[in-house]
């Protein structure tokens, strides 16, 4: 299994749920989680995260394993069994 | 004048007690901007660096900038510049909210205020008319309190900003609070305005801000609100969830200074969490005056122990009193949040200060004789009682006043204060974002992040993503974010408006609004002056680049968890290159440097 943790506005939009876990499969990546992730979802979830061409939006914050995927493969970076991602939306502070 | 800038520099001298109208250094405007830098110019200009902060000869400086009051971004800001009690550098904190607008839409760019008056006193300006009024009855109050009592006898509609009981006792990191939850907050600016007298500053202003071509202008605020309306970040992400929204991702990278900096994750940060106060205290977000981006928290806390209304805490703050201290009671940090406004303390240094006296307490070096209760991190009722009684100025709370380094030199371990130049850094462990903890090092006002946010690129990717980890290079970007922010904070933007939009939008407001024809080269010469400006003023005052430095836990002591395992800042790397990026002989700008930037 994969454990997607949820934060920000993408939580509001799910009603507070905090995570969600999907079925690893051999070869998967995280653009290929993404994906599965949003077809089990009823509303748009992922145009939080990336664009209709599949780039991701700046301030976009995926953590793989707390490894931004930005220095990994990006979305192409490979994800396995036990893997834990984090999607964050564009957010910021100070 | 129309063209931003009004022309105008109220002189208050509180010995005295006139208040007169002078001209602006039109010179010094055009080289300085406004708010942050033309104020700077002023005081470095009139106030000798070696002067006690606390003295008469030391100035306060309010400070607008030419694009403060208009509707070009989120232009409701102002600066406060004098000389700080906590570092001995120069002091130059930054508020929003609508007392900055007022201050402009009454007539001034500037407030001067010199002196000390010889009991306490607010200043009141109704448009052109400035004077100074008894404020004894104010002393005491909180900073509500005083802001409800002088709108109820002077004017409904004035704008306040005043200090509360931690400005009056001198807490060396007293903020001025206007529209009661805004703050300039950091490096104790409040307590030089308690030290003068001085309660509050009451502003009524109705008149507006001319701009030099009105059309330009208007096309300019146009197209940048358009960009700040579709940014993710300012249109979504800083409104929905605020600046809290961090706590999950700096936890998630590993840079959460945690238990005075002893490790860099917190293992209940969800409970401290902007996702976390969003289910429970958040009612609504709420705007400075004419923003786009309303990154406001309202919040109403109720709890058994506590209740009440206030807005934020803010990340900073959900760090600080949170994170820092080991805490994960959301309540208890909403509260001491609340009192902090009312007493008029920064929470950066706060918080920062009260996990330094945890660790202080848990390693044997202060006891229940000092502090008068057990102060044992996670403690939450700890932490807030010990807020109260540094608001109140009772028992440790005296000592706590003076800030985590002074508090652990007295102990004998000054190396446990998280600090540069005395003052704490806020909420990112210079570890794990390598550009921070350089940041922290060359902040002109002791460890700051609004002096250069590289956290925007080395985490959240803005407006491109570097590596945490990297060394090299970071020197360069320093300068630059260093450079943009001065001009931003001179020019009166918000500085969250950078994570949307650039120079060459400031530029273009900017221009249209004071009728100068600056590119977007000398736009950043001149935040490279304001930054040297502030440089020189630091050496004469006996801050000496040894103080370019980090706490030796940063630079010896290997994070023991997280993402970034192992890390330790490498800071001298960076320094080097941060110097020759700078024009700075061993830390020192070189007489060609200062010449070429005018400073000579």
């Amino acid at each position: 299994m994969v454990l997607l943790r949820i934060y920000g506005t993408l939580r509001m939009m799910l009603g507070g749920r905090e995570s969600v876990e999907l079925p690893w499969r051999e070869g998967d990546t995280v653009g290929a989680l993404l994906a599965r992730f949003q077809a089990g979802e009823r509303i748009p979830v992922t145009h939080k995260l990336v664009d209709d061409r599949c780039m991701l939006h700046t301030g976009t914050i995926i953590l793989l394993n707390r490894r931004n995927i930005l220095h990994l493969d990006r979305l192409e970076t490979p994800v396995r069994d036990g893997d834990v991602l984090a999607l964050f939306p564009p957010g910021a502070g100070g | 004048m129309g063209n931003g800038w009004h022309g105008k520099v109220l002189r208050v001298n509180l010995t005295d007690k006139s208040c007169t109208v002078e001209p602006l250094n039109m010179e010094w405007a055009a080289a300085f901007i406004g708010g942050r830098g033309l104020a700077s110019k002023y005081l470095t200009s009139e106030v000798d660096a070696t002067v006690d902060p606390f003295s008469a000869e030391n100035k306060l400086i309010l400070a607008t900038g030419p694009l403060t009051g208009t509707y070009g971004a989120a232009n409701g800001r102002y600066m406060v510049v004098t000389k700080s009690p906590l570092t001995g550098t120069i002091a130059c904190s930054n508020s929003g909210g609508y007392f900055p607008c007022e201050l402009k839409y009454a007539g001034y760019d500037l407030v001067i205020i010199e002196g000390k008056a010889e009991s306490p006193v607010y200043l009141k300006i109704k448009n052109g008319e400035a004077e100074l009024a008894d404020a004894g009855h104010l002393w005491g109050k909180t900073t509500a309190e005083t802001e409800d009592a002088i709108r109820a006898e002077f004017h409904g509609d004035a704008k306040v900003a005043c200090i509360g009981p931690a400005g009056e006792s001198l807490v060396h990191y007293a903020c001025i609070v206007n529209d009661k939850h805004r703050a300039a907050g950091r490096s104790g600016v409040g307590a030089v305005m308690g030290s003068k007298n001085l309660k509050a500053v009451a502003v009524r202003g109705t008149g507006g801000v001319a701009t030099a071509d009105n059309a330009a202008f208007r096309a300019a605020a146009r197209d940048t609100m358009k960009m700040l309306r579709q940014h993710p970040v300012t249109s979504e992400g800083l409104p929905a969830l605020g600046t809290a929204v961090l706590v999950n991702i700096i936890n998630q990278s590993g840079a959460m200074p945690t238990r005075n900096s002893q490790c860099g994750t917190f293992d209940k940060a969800e409970d401290i969490s902007g996702e976390r106060l969003a289910q429970t205290y958040l009612k609504r977000n709420k705007g400075c005056m004419g923003c786009v981006i309303a990154c406001g928290r309202v919040t109403r806390l109720a709890d058994p122990r506590f209740s009440g209304t206030g807005e934020g805490p803010e990340y900073e703050t959900l760090w600080s009193l949170g994170a820092a201290c080991g805490v994960s009671d959301l309540a208890a940090i909403v509260q001491a949040n609340y009192l902090c406004d009312e007493y008029g303390m920064d929470t950066i240094t706060m918080g920062s200060t009260v996990a330094c006296a945890m660790e202080l307490y848990e390693r044997g070096l202060l006891g229940d004789a000092e502090t008068g209760m057990p102060l044992k991190f996670g403690d939450g009722d700890a932490m807030v009682k010990l807020v109260e009684m540094t608001g109140k100025g009772e028992g440790f709370g005296v000592r706590a006043g003076l800030g985590s380094y002074r508090l652990a030199e007295s102990c004998g371990a000054p190396e446990l204060s998280m600090s540069v130049k005395k003052q704490e850094f806020p909420a990112y462990d210079g570890r794990a974002i390598q550009g921070m903890g350089l940041e922290y090092a060359t902040s002109n006002r002791g460890a700051c992040h609004v002096r250069g946010y590289l956290v925007s690129p080395e985490i959240l990717g803005v407006p491109e993503k570097l590596d945490p980890e990297a060394v090299a290079g970071k020197a360069v970007w320093a300068k630059a974010f260093q450079d943009v922010t001065a001009v931003v904070d001179s020019a009166g933007v918000c500085l969250f408006t950078t994570f949307g939009i650039g120079i060459p939008q400031v530029t273009r407001l900017f221009n249209a609004a004071t009728g100068s024809g600056y590119s977007d080269e000398q736009m950043m010469e001149i935040g490279d002056r304001i930054y040297t400006l502030e440089r020189l003023f630091n050496l004469k005052a006996g801050i000496d680049p040894s103080q370019d430095t980090l706490p030796k836990r940063i630079l010896e002591e290997p994070l023991p968890d997280g993402p970034m395992k192992g890390a330790v800042s490498h800071l001298p790397e960076m320094l080097a290159e941060y110097y020759d990026v700078r024009g700075w002989e061993k830390g020192i700008p070189t007489a060609e440097k200062v010449k070429s930037l005018g400073l000579a």
